[in-house]
């Protein structure tokens, strides 16, 4: 029986009848629940398990669990660790809330209501896999494998997507983390570089840290951060390019309060100075890279005048940044950015960061963008791969032969893959396979994704945690989380370079058991593929067995590792040195012959229009997008995504901090919630600011249920990048509501 | 010995871990806090625009205003220095401040919960925790400890453990070379209450123009100690009827009906 009282609600009673009434024995007569000691133990002396890799965010630093009585109590940095060391984050920290939230899910569950409104009736594992075995089968039977569409996130997505990408035999594959997050840096430097940036920048020994966006400190990494802090500790200058006054700007030299959209004309404007003015690495330009003249021609239009007419700062403060580049290369660190899909121009963008790299000559030098060299040998165990040819591939123009976007990340462009699916052109798309994503919140167009929805003949999902999307499901299965099964291997290197050479390997290993019915990816992929006729071409049983074959092309083993307390270290190597065939494109003649500018070049953005605000939103520091809403620890640090206004604008229109406020955007939709204002003058006036990942719809989050407001619900307009064909999702504009009266923005 | 615990705002990035280890570490309820981090700005400053954090937890004063208010019936208590072994025996109520580490710190089981050393301190570093109400109380006092229990084993504090940036240092002020003297020396300072010579020994680091916010929005003013008082008379007053409402079996017996009742009336 549950002990089902509150506390006040006795006190009153009790105080009726007695002064006093001993509780702890009332209860334990009644309830046989025994009291906890007063004095909370502490858990150092609790049993260390070693092993962990955290996934609280996608960093995963290495963890060590603190378990009591087989209950996760605590989880640590791996004082191993030579990347996060002792050292995890609000959210790392917060993992055993996820670990043990009463909301999680538990059983296999089929809706027995309708999609979007679901009614949850448990069934058995042997229930739920026949079924989306069967209907999986009933999909590609009627309309081929390219009528299952898939949307992945994490870690435990990956082997499951390439199951259905490479087994099943699907081009329709949409990760959140390439096409709604950093897939167009990455295509945008493997067009000017040969090869994606990560953050391999070298903070910790650079002179001049130059972010465009980046909000170091809102967005956390743990070794990232500490390379940071690191170099602001070393006496770096740091150059922050945002509309706001972000956690970075606070701690910037140079805070450039651009205006939103008009990043690439700034840094053409920087180049261009560096070049007329003969301030570029010459050596670095003859040597290292192709298409300067062309280049420089390009964007010899961009003059400080011009730039700073277009970004909205002055041509001063443009030129005092150049110089500082300048006097400070080649050490000057030019982060490329992790989150970029902002406004559908931003493959340009992310070529001017690699350019203005090159320009000052930052590669593989000290203070620069430097790759450290990782351990090799890791062996990637998985589906074994096809070609399914381009028959099907959506990204394929039939016709003329090519790509539809010549440089999209893996996977297929978002927005074709729902368009094809409502549309029914080229072809009818019924399946959907949603595990770890939670394209709800995630994807910008909520309505067209629930169109998209409506028409499958199946969606199954997997997770770990109830989200706006597995509301959607069919049939919703639950999933052991990151610290209950083993996974993905973490490798790298010493987190400043600076630092005698070092590599280390992590596994993640387990550090408790899964509890309920909660089952991981091997074991449900595997599962669905006997079902569909794959059975054959299983690679592994179980995850320790891909864990296991992965660390023998290392020559390692799981008891070898947990023998080493959870990671291997092993001696490192200088990643000082430039590779011989190293060559940036400055101007790209692949990227003209698929109809696009061959060096980078400024398109601008939509202006705001009369009486709304632009929509920007960022990282919180406890939050990983909308995944931690729930997490009690979490929200209770941040309940709420308050709004950032203007000074100025929240004056002419009679807001104060705290007001609270909805929202309503250009196209007339409107916020399900409201969340508070907070007036600054950390922004500028043609723009208001929120946290990403607030306010979630599904009433099976008891903590992130409703919660201050979901900015995706108002991202409807839809940006393509032309080159990418990802998302960009700051140009939709709002207006505030108060009292329930809509408020103009004033110019 | 003087423990004190620097936080350099140079360093910090207002990320929470702090505030998130110290309730996973102290099982601290999801609700109240040992530790805190506010976040300031931005705002326009007479240097400039700034932002910047309060990282705060318990000063463990040179002279808290706290440990005067326990209104528990006073005891003898033994007090060993680690280093030492020399020992000091003092009267103490349930709250105290340690003679050899300066420490402040709490017994639980004595306490009564009536929460005037809270209402004593500026700042709002003691909370009761109704988890841990028992048959005399309707709570325990709860506040950070500098995790006396973690450094007595040799290791740092939770909340400096699981620092992402460094920001939080910890040792003995006392020491002139300890790292969080040295911080002092660089001019780290604590956050005096208006008027008040409390002595905090947690201490703030950082640019002029963050430590001035810092300053200008967290110094707080001395807790009304009327207040705190009226309370801890009233708790001091019901202690007796506490004591003998425990013996009284009768009572626990009627309470238990009650609960009952109060249960079905709930389903």
């Amino acid at each position: 029986m549950a002990f089902n009282l509150t506390r006040r609600k006795f006190l009153k009673a009790a105080s009726l009848a007695a002064a006093s009434v001993p509780l702890s024995k009332v209860v334990s007569a009644d309830t046989g629940v025994s009291k906890a000691p007063l004095v909370a133990k502490g858990t150092h002396g609790d049993k260390t398990v070693v092993g962990g890799v955290c996934e609280m965010c996608f960093w995963r630093c290495q963890l060590v669990g603190k378990v009591r009585d087989g209950r996760l109590m605590k989880l640590e940095g791996n004082p191993k660790s030579i990347d996060n060391g002792t050292a995890i984050c609000a959210r790392g920290n917060a993992g055993v809330k996820l670990l043990y939230d009463v909301d999680r899910l538990k059983y296999p569950m089929k809706n027995v209501g309708k999609r979007g409104a679901p009614k949850w009736k448990r069934i058995s594992w042997q229930e739920a896999l026949d079924e989306c075995g069967e209907r999986l089968n009933g999909v590609v039977n009627t309309y081929g494998a390219h009528g299952i569409s898939v949307f992945p996130h994490g870690a435990s997505a990956k082997y499951p997507m390439h199951y259905f990408e490479r087994t099943v035999g699907t081009h329709n594959v949409s990760e959140a983390s390439f096409f709604q997050c950093r897939g167009i840096r990455d295509t945008a430097y493997v067009a000017s570089t040969g090869m994606p940036p990560g953050e391999k920048v070298d903070m910790p020994n650079t002179k001049v840290l130059f972010l465009i966006g980046g909000h170091l400190g809102e967005n956390i990494h743990v070794s990232h951060i500490k390379q940071y802090v690191q170099g602001l500790q070393n006496g770096m200058k740091l150059v922050v390019a945002d509309p706001r006054f972000s956690a970075s700007a606070a701690k910037a030299d140079i805070w450039v309060q651009i205006k939103p959209g008009t990043d690439t004309a700034y840094m053409l404007a920087i180049m261009n100075y560096l070049v007329q003015n003969n301030k570029y690495d010459k050596d670095f330009i003859e040597n290292y890279t192709d298409g300067f003249d062309e280049f420089a021609k390009a964007i010899s239009e961009w003059s400080l005048e011009k730039a700073a007419k277009e970004c909205d700062i002055p041509a001063e403060q443009i030129k005092e940044v150049a110089e500082l580049l300048a006097a400070n290369a080649p050490n000057v660190a030019i982060h490329p950015g992790r989150h970029v899909s902002w406004y559908g121009n931003d493959f340009q963008r992310q070529r001017a960061l690699a350019c203005l790299t090159a320009v000052l000559g930052a590669y593989f030098v000290k203070g620069g963008w430097v790759p450290p060299k990782g351990p090799k040998g890791i062996k990637g165990i998985s589906w074994k791969k096809h070609d399914h040819g381009h028959k099907f591939d959506l990204n394929y123009n039939q016709e003329e032969d090519e790509k539809v976007y010549s440089n999209n990340p893996p996977g297929t462009p978002t927005e074709l893959i729902r368009d094809c699916a409502i549309s029914g052109k080229p072809y009818p798309i019924k399946g959907c396979v949603i595990w770890g994503q939670n394209p709800m919140q995630t994807i910008p167009g909520q309505e067209k994704m629930k169109k998209v929805l409506e028409q499958m003949d199946f969606v199954m999902c997997v997770d770990v945690m109830p989200t706006d999307i597995t509301m959607w499901a069919d049939i919703l299965l639950p999933e052991a989380s990151y610290l209950e099964r083993y996974d993905y291997i973490k490798k790298g290197t010493q987190w400043d370079l600076s630092k005698p050479h070092q590599q280390y390997i992590a596994p993640r290993m387990p550090l408790v058991d899964p509890m309920f019915e909660r089952k991981d990816q091997v074991y449900i992929t595997n599962e669905l593929a006997k079902r569909m006729g794959h059975g054959d071409e299983i690679p592994v049983n179980s995850l320790e067995e891909m864990t296991e074959k992965s660390l023998a092309g290392a020559g390692l083993s799981i008891a070898q590792i947990k023998k080493e307390g959870g990671i291997h270290i092993q001696p490192g190597k200088d990643p000082y040195k430039m590779p011989e065939d190293f060559e940036v494109l400055l101007f790209n003649e692949d990227l003209t012959d698929a109809g696009h500018p061959g060096a980078p070049t400024y398109k601008p953005v939509e202006e705001v229009p009369k009486g709304f605000a632009r929509l920007l939103y960022g990282r919180a520091p406890v939050h990983t997008f909308n995944r931690s809403q729930n997490n009690v620890w979490l929200n209770n640090a941040m309940p709420d995504n308050p709004v950032w206004v203007n000074e100025k604008v929240a004056g002419r229109l009679g807001l104060i901090d705290g007001d609270t406020v909805g929202f309503v955007n250009s196209e007339g939709v409107k916020s399900r919630t409201t969340t508070t204002v907070k007036v600054t003058p950390g922004i500028r006036e043609d723009c208001v600011y929120m946290y990403h990942g607030y306010g979630s719809a599904n009433p099976a989050l008891s903590t992130g249920h409703g919660t201050g407001v979901d900015d995706t619900s108002l991202i409807t307009k839809l940006a393509i990048d032309p080159e990418s064909g990802c998302s960009g999702m700051r140009n939709n504009f709002v207006k505030l509501i108060k009292d329930d009266k809509v408020l103009d923005i004033p110019a | 010995m003087q423990y004190g615990m620097i936080i350099d705002l140079e360093r910090c990035v207002g990320c929470h871990a702090c505030t998130i280890a110290c309730k996973a570490e102290w099982e601290v309820p999801v609700v109240n806090a040992r530790n805190w981090v506010k976040r300031l700005g931005p705002t326009m400053t007479a240097d400039g625009m700034t932002a910047t954090y309060y990282p705060g937890l318990c000063n463990h004063c040179a002279k808290p205003t706290c440990v005067p208010e326990c209104p528990a019936d006073e005891v003898e208590m033994t007090f060993k220095d680690a280093k030492s072994g020399k020992t000091k025996t003092m009267k103490v109520a349930a709250t105290w401040k340690d003679p050899f580490d300066g420490t402040v710190q709490v017994d639980k089981e004595r306490c009564l919960g009536c929460g005037a050393c809270a209402d004593a301190c500026p700042y709002g570093a003691r909370y009761v925790n109704p988890d841990l109400a028992d048959d005399n109380s309707e709570g325990k006092v709860d506040k950070c400890t500098y995790c006396k229990p973690r450094v007595e084993a040799g290791l740092d504090p939770a909340c400096v453990q699981t620092c992402i940036a460094g920001a939080r240092i910890f040792g003995d002020l006392d020491d002139p070379n300890s790292e969080v003297s040295k911080y002092v020396k660089k001019g780290a300072k604590g956050l005096e209450a208006k008027g008040g010579h409390l002595g905090p020994n947690s201490r703030y680091y950082g640019k002029k123009r963050d430590i001035n916010l810092l300053f200008a929005d967290y110094t707080p003013e001395l807790a009304d100690l009327g207040s705190a008082r009226r309370r801890a008379m009233m708790a001091s007053m019901v202690k007796p009827a506490m004591n003998k409402a425990r013996n009284m079996g009768l009572l626990g017996l009627a309470g238990a009906m009650l609960v009952k009742g109060m249960q079905e009336e709930d389903k």
